[in-house]
Order: C-alpha cells, then sequence, then structure tokens
C-alpha cells in the first residue's frame, strides 16, 4: 500500500455510460492481485474530500510500461471528475488494498457472475484465470444491453451468459437463473455485485445443497480504504461485525449470509 | 531545532511527545494499521480509538458521508472493549516508543471509572483522553461535556481512579467553551482537547431522509477548521493546561495556525483518511516552517496570535 500519483494515459467510454479510466502502474503495484482496490482521489482541492474505492478492472502492458485501468459508471462529483481526465492528467491513488480473490489451486472450472458495474474486478480475474489455462464461464446481469461489458472485449476463452431484466440482450431475467443451472458445473465461483445479488447467489447454493466456495467481493461506502474509519462495516448473520475494507472485500457469502 | 511539548507538566508522570504531531481517535484506529507501513515511533503520540467498557458493534450503515470540505460520521464507537485493548493492542503499544493514549468514553459516571481504574498500570498505556462527548443517560441526556459540573465530575471520576495523564476532549455543542474549559481543569485534567466533532446532517435528496443511518453525525475535515481555530484560541486564553488542537489540519501550516492560536500540539484526523501518510507529512511541514523561520522550540510561537501589543 502506498499513496501516488499516476499518469493517465487513455480515458475512454468503453461501453453505455461506462468509462475506463487507463493509468500508468508504479512499481509497487505489481503486487497486486485481481479483487484488491484503490482509493481515487478526484479533484485537486478539499471538495471534493474523500478518495473513491475502484478495483482494478484489468492490467495491461502500455508503451511506456505497465498500466492498470478502473470501470466506472458516472454517479456523483468524484466519479464525473475522473471520467474527465485525459491523457497526461495525473491522479492521486492510494493502493493496493484489501484482501482480493484467492482462486483455489489445482481447480479448473471457475463460474464468475457480475451485476452491473460489478463486472470490474471479474475481467481481471477472468483474464488471469485463462492465462492460467483455467475454463471459465461468466454471467453478467444488468438491467439493459447497455451495463453489459461486451463480449468483443473478453478473452475469447471466456464463456459468457448474458441477462438483462428488460430482456434487450441474452435471457430476460436475473443472474440467479444462469448462476443455478452452472453451480453444479463448476469448482469454485466468484461474485461482485449488489448486496441483494450476493444474497440471492447465497440463498441459490444453500438451496441446490451446495458447498462450493462462493466468494463474493463487497462494495461500500468507504471513507479511508484503510481500516481506521470504520465507514465500511458489514455485519454477518451470525453476529459481529468486520470490515469491507480490510477484512475483504472479498468474503465467502457463507461468512455473512449463514 | 527541539520540538518536544510536555502534555502534563505538573503531573507526577510526565507525558513528553518528541514533537506537537498527534493522530486523532476514530481516524488511526488503534494504530496496528498504518504502522505497517509507517514509523509511528516518529510521531509525538497516538490516541486510541473511543473505548468503551464493553465491545460494541457500532451503528447501522452508512456511518459516513462526504460534505463540502468535509465530512460525517457516526460510527456508533465500534470498538473492541477496554479486556480486548489491554490484552490484544497495550502489548503492541509497549514495544513501541511512542506514547499511547487510549480515548475513553463511558455512559454514566460509574463507568468512566471503572474504564479509568482498568487502564491503571497497565504496560504500554501512556496517557487516558476522556471524551465527555456522551449523554449522560442518568441526568437527562445532555452530554457530560455541556454542563461544566458534570464534566468536572468525571474529570474527578477518572483521577480517582487513575494516576495517568489525563486529556479531556470537550465537545464543541456548547455557546461558550472557556466555563467548560475551566472546570476541567479545577477538576484535575492534565491538559484539553479541542474539540470533538461538530453535531452536522446531509439529506439524500434521492431518499428524501438523511444519508446517515442515525440521522445526524459529526462533521470533521477541513470545514471545521475556523471553528476549532477560535475554540483553541478561547479555551487556552482560560486555562494554565496545555491545549491539544483537534479539528480540520491537514498541513504544517495548519499546524502552525493552531499553535499560534495557544495549541501547545495538533492532533491529525481527517486527513489521514486522505493520505495515511497525512501524521508524517504533516510533521515534515511543521519542521520545514519552523526552520525556515528560525523557530528552534514550540513555545517561541504559541499563543502568540492572542498577544495584545
Amino acid at each position: 500500500m502506498k499513496s501516488f500519483l499516476a499518469e493517465v494515459t487513455e480515458s475512454v467510454r468503453l461501453y453505455g455510460d461506462t468509462h475506463a479510466l487507463w493509468l500508468r502502474s508504479p512499481d509497487h503495484l505489481a503486487s497486486a492481485v485481481p479483487g484488491q482496490f484503490l482509493m481515487a482521489y478526484a479533484g485537486e482541492s478539499y471538495d471534493p474530500l474523500l478518495g473513491r474505492a475502484f478495483s482494478i478492472f484489468r492490467v495491461r502492458r502500455g508503451p511506456g510500461g505497465p498500466e492498470f485501468g478502473v470501470l466506472f459508471d458516472v454517479v456523483g462529483r468524484g466519479t464525473d471528475w475522473l471520467s474527465r481526465r485525459r491523457e497526461g492528467d495525473q491522479v492521486r491513488l492510494v493502493g493496493p488494498l484489501g484482501r482480493g480473490f484467492e482462486p483455489r489451486e489445482r481447480v479448473q472450472k471457475m463460474l464468475l457472475v457480475g451485476g452491473g458495474i460489478g463486472v470490474a474486478p471479474l475481467i481481471w480475474l477472468a483474464d488471469s484465470l485463462v492465462a492460467e489455462g483455467r475454463e471459465v464461464t461468466m454471467v453478467l446481469g444488468g438491467r439493459t444491453e447497455a451495463q453489459i461489458f461486451p463480449a468483443a472485449l473478453l478473452p475469447s476463452e471466456v464463456e459468457l451468459v448474458v441477462t438483462t431484466e428488460d430482456g434487450s440482450l441474452g435471457e430476460t431475467g436475473r443472474v440467479t437463473a444462469p448462476f443455478e443451472r452452472l453451480l453444479p458445473w463448476c469448482d469454485q465461483a466468484f461474485a461482485c455485485g449488489p448486496d441483494p445479488m450476493f444474497e440471492a447467489l447465497y440463498r441459490v447454493a444453500r438451496d441446490a445443497g451446495s458447498n462450493k466456495p462462493i466468494q463474493g467481493l463487497l462494495e461500500a461506502r468507504m471513507a479511508c480504504g484503510l481500516g481506521i474509519c470504520y465507514s465500511c462495516a458489514v455485519f454477518p448473520r451470525k453476529g459481529g461485525v468486520r470490515l469491507v475494507c480490510t477484512d475483504g472485500p472479498m468474503f465467502d457469502l457463507r461468512d455473512l449470509y449463514a | 531545532m527541539d520540538l518536544t511539548v510536555n502534555l502534563a507538566p505538573h503531573h507526577k508522570t510526565e507525558l513528553r511527545l518528541r514533537n506537537p504531531i498527534m493522530t486523532a481517535s476514530g481516524t488511526f484506529s488503534n494504530g496496528l494499521e498504518l504502522a505497517k507501513y509507517h514509523d509511528v515511533d516518529a510521531l509525538g503520540a497516538i490516541v486510541s480509538k473511543g473505548t468503551t467498557l464493553r465491545p460494541r458493534r457500532g451503528n447501522a450503515t452508512p456511518r459516513t458521508a462526504e460534505t463540502a470540505a468535509g465530512m460525517l460520521n457516526s460510527i456508533g464507537f465500534q470498538n473492541i472493549g477496554v479486556s480486548a485493548l489491554i490484552k490484544t493492542i497495550a502489548p503492541v503499544w509497549e514495544r513501541w516508543d511512542v506514547p499511547a493514549i487510549v480515548n475513553i468514553m463511558g455512559e454514566t459516571l460509574d463507568e468512566y471509572g471503572t474504564l479509568a481504574a482498568r487502564l491503571e498500570g497497565v504496560p504500554g498505556v501512556a496517557g487516558l483522553e476522556v471524551n465527555v462527548s456522551c449523554p449522560n443517560v442518568e441526568a437527562g441526556g445532555l452530554e457530560f461535556g455541556q454542563v461544566p459540573e458534570q464534566a468536572a465530575a468525571v474529570v474527578r471520576e477518572v483521577a480517582a481512579h487513575s494516576t495517568l495523564p489525563m486529556l479531556v476532549k470537550l465537545t464543541p455543542s456548547v455557546s461558550d467553551i472557556r466555563p467548560i474549559a475551566m472546570a476541567v481543569e479545577a477538576a484535575g485534567a492534565q491538559a484539553l482537547t479541542v474539540t470533538n466533532t461538530i453535531p452536522a446532517m446531509a439529506i439524500d435528496v434521492r431518499t428524501r431522509r438523511p444519508v446517515l443511518s442515525t440521522g445526524s453525525g459529526g462533521l470533521s475535515g477541513p470545514a471545521v477548521k475556523p471553528i476549532a481555530m477560535r475554540n483553541v484560541y478561547l479555551a487556552s486564553s482560560v486555562v494554565d493546561i496545555p491545549v491539544v488542537a483537534s479539528g480540520g489540519a491537514m498541513t504544517g501550516l495548519d499546524v502552525v495556525e493552531f499553535v499560534m492560536a495557544g495549541a501547545t500540539a495538533v492532533q491529525v484526523g481527517t486527513a489521514t483518511f486522505l493520505d495515511p501518510a497525512a501524521p508524517w507529512s504533516i510533521l515534515a511541514e511543521f519542521e520545514a516552517w519552523c526552520a525556515a523561520e528560525g523557530v528552534t522550540c514550540v513555545d517561541e510561537i504559541r499563543g502568540v496570535a492572542r498577544r495584545r501589543d
């Protein structure tokens, strides 16, 4: 974890209202793993004040060295400012932070489930699982076609299933139906999306009597990302309290909902 | 240059800081998180998360909200409780050089006394910071710190059970901070922390409800600095004990301002959320300013803004 300035190498609206911002990677980011996140600071003043948490959505080798990308929808002042950065601009970040995905060794069939912008960390995970020679099936869901990450931008080895609530692309409905079908196939599952999606996935797995590990990457309101502000509390059903930033953001869904 | 300060100059156990930069309670957890990345021993002192008699899970989320140049928080004193702190945290502090001060909060007078007694003689604990911004459930719900007599009663209760140096963290939610400051000094506090967060609220126009789960929370960050500045100025003009400033310090120059207003030390709080290196960079900026201005000790500039020449 370090505080650093990164130079923007590319800013692009990738699909729908979703932006990708590419930045030059500092050396220390080479240790990051899929599912870890960064705090990005918008603006040059104290307003807006706090960082925004973004998972790393992809890494690549640019002409000037390694780069990392963040993927986001413009939802407020911070993301609006970030969406207007251009090549050569600087953005201050802190990271890498948190506990990322932990794919088991020597298992082959990986199921990745993303809801809305929750697709972001799953792209890098899919890239790295494919690079390791594993089988990857992705289920991506959204309200409508414009929210679905373009298939053409995924590794060709990835098997893709799409659901939209309005039926504009893929199956009509939510990610839970294909998840239920594919759960028996997979060795391990990974998910990122809104909180109700996690609980729905947990229930599907429980009702199917499945014991397979499902790693969920939680999103939460954070002020620091460092484990010191205590904003991002999550309350497991069995009791206690955890912090998304340092205990997670990756949790086994059973640890939260059982 | 010698930037050491003493927060308990007349107490049997002094509280010497190698420099005036402290962390603010609730913005540094118990120190272990950032100690992995930075040298805590370079700081003047650290202050623990608000610690209660029993562990607390804290409030429902949302617990924080961003506001103009500031933030609201309503964490609800999520903490591991004093027993776990003594067992798991204090032994780590004992290995550190930096003085570790435990911020304590009770709901009754008795709880304050019990907390002080539990922390008495615990290796690794260098002092107490008493949070009096908590409703007195036995006396109508006004905060202890809003009534001079009740604030003084807390100080006497803690002093009766503890030989540790005691800072008392005052609330800004009073019409005049001076009577409280004087009452707390007279009751035997070694120093004042000025001040806690300012009660405030933000509304979510989409849900048409307050953003925070509890409705209101405490405002902190650069937005509150001028308010803290005035309270430091006022409090330090009526007491002889050290005043520790807390409220929106983001830079070394902010520290200079607080010292000129009368502060002996300055706590860095919200700034650490924006940059985990903030306490250290603020210290470096303060040292650089002192060097550039030929200031060789904190007392040279302490309270100069109050002088009427």
